[in-house]
């Protein structure tokens, strides 16, 4: 699982549902969760929290600010790639540290991904999990 | 309310050890002592049934005391009010499963308890059979009952359930779950199946080398409790194959077998055997009525 130390910045919540900006150095990380302030204690603005996701959540761009709905984005350089038959595992380095993607291997030729090669990570609001 | 600080020294195997536990338990709580055998668990229940005396400290229950070395005060185990259940079923061999039941009862103690705990553990169909012709899930049913016969207000559990399989431990989970709110007890729980401590206790105390090492709620001492993956389970790691860059681990959660895909940095620390938590964000499952 992809693991980064942040601390919460602002926290919008509505019927039990909460969206939280998670700040880890410079990228702004959000997260949907099935919480609020009255039932987990932590989510407190300024509190340290760790941020989440499973490497097979991780979807992967080139070129420059491509238009998704994704908008928990890292850029980097990918440092390694593991071609499987059917997946790859590609490690990149960003700022905040590495990132593991597990992708189908298709797409990671269809993309010409390799080491090297300048991607965006991008992963969905609600793939991130939150941990105190 | 039991209040405990017992001091003991205790030979094992290892050497001699010296245990030196305080802890409060409130009035109908479910607590489970967690922590490698040998650690002092099964003692401070022995001490606390008054089956093995301290060395120094007390024991007060409700206000009352039990135990204090200073004062010279030690209640019998009788005078007591527990109900101890063992590993092993300690039943009668020669008598029915309700004359074990009657055996127990105080004297002048009515007889109806003896038919509604034989209600509550439904052990209406086998009252008339001897131990011997049951199962080791039946045995314990048998045995929690006698342990509820006296009406005591605490339960202490060493164990009771590491004979038995799966299925039967999950049945026997929901009888002791059952009696412990039925009858308002205050239970506390000797266990090292972490699902089942995440299932029926209110708290853990984790105990090692006779001191009491963390303790907290079961879902903040068991890891995954505070995270927002809403979607969690406890289990065993029955297999792990390598399927191309990333791994298949195989998960037996309940009665049920799970598949679970793992990136290498994960399934590297896993052997089969391993207890494991399981967990997602709540917003991938797909619900389907069957």
């Amino acid at each position: 699982m992809n693991s980064f130390a942040g601390h919460i910045t602002d926290i919008r919540s509505s019927d039990g549902l909460s969206v939280i900006t998670v700040k880890v150095n410079a990228v702004r990380f959000k997260a949907v969760v099935i919480d609020s302030p009255e039932t987990a204690s932590w989510l407190v603005t300024d509190n340290p929290v760790q941020v989440q996701f499973k490497e097979t959540e991780v979807v992967l761009a080139t070129g420059e600010n491509p238009a998704v709905s994704l908008q928990n984005r890292v850029k980097g350089r990918i440092s390694a790639i593991e071609k499987g038959e059917l997946l790859s595992r590609v490690v990149m380095r960003t700022d905040i540290g590495n990132i593991v993607s597990i992708i189908s291997t298709d797409a990671a030729e269809q993309l010409a991904l390799q080491e090297n090669t300048e991607v965006t990570a991008m992963i969905k609001l609600n793939e991130v999990i939150l941990a105190p | 309310m039991i209040v405990l600080n017992l001091h003991k020294t205790l030979q094992s195997a290892q050497g001699t050890m010296s245990l030196q536990l305080e802890m409060t338990v409130q009035k109908g709580q479910f607590v489970t002592l967690f922590g490698e055998s040998g650690a002092g668990k099964t003692s401070t229940l022995r001490m606390l049934s008054g089956l093995m005396d301290p060395d120094k400290g007390y024991i007060t229950v409700n206000g009352t005391t039990w135990f204090d070395k200073d004062r010279k005060i030690n209640l019998r185990p009788r005078q007591r009010h527990i109900g101890y259940v063992f590993q092993d079923y300690a039943l009668f061999p020669n008598m029915t499963v309700r004359q074990n039941l009657e055996f127990a009862l105080d004297k002048n103690q009515p007889r109806t308890i003896v038919d509604d705990l034989i209600g509550t553990v439904e052990l209406r169909e086998l009252q008339h059979r001897k131990p011997d012709t049951l199962s080791g899930g039946q045995k314990q049913r048998v045995a929690l009952a006698r342990a509820l016969v006296r009406q005591p207000e605490i339960l202490l559990l060493d164990e009771p359930l590491s004979a038995l399989d799966s299925a039967m431990r999950q049945k026997l989970q929901q009888y002791i779950l059952e009696v412990h709110r039925k009858y308002e007890l205050t239970t506390i729980l000797i266990s090292h199946d972490v699902g089942e401590i995440l299932k029926l206790s209110d708290r853990v105390y984790e105990i090692q080398h006779g001191r009491i090492l963390r303790q907290g709620s079961p879902e903040t001492l068991f890891g995954l409790g505070q995270s927002s993956a809403k979607f969690r389970f406890t289990g065993e790691v029955t297999g792990i194959r390598k399927a191309g860059v990333v791994y298949i681990v195989t998960i037996r959660i309940g009665n049920d077998l799970v598949k679970v895909i793992a990136d290498p940095s994960e399934a590297e620390f896993l052997q089969t055997g391993d207890k494991v938590a399981v967990a997602s964000k709540a917003f991938n499952p797909v619900i389907r009525k069957i």
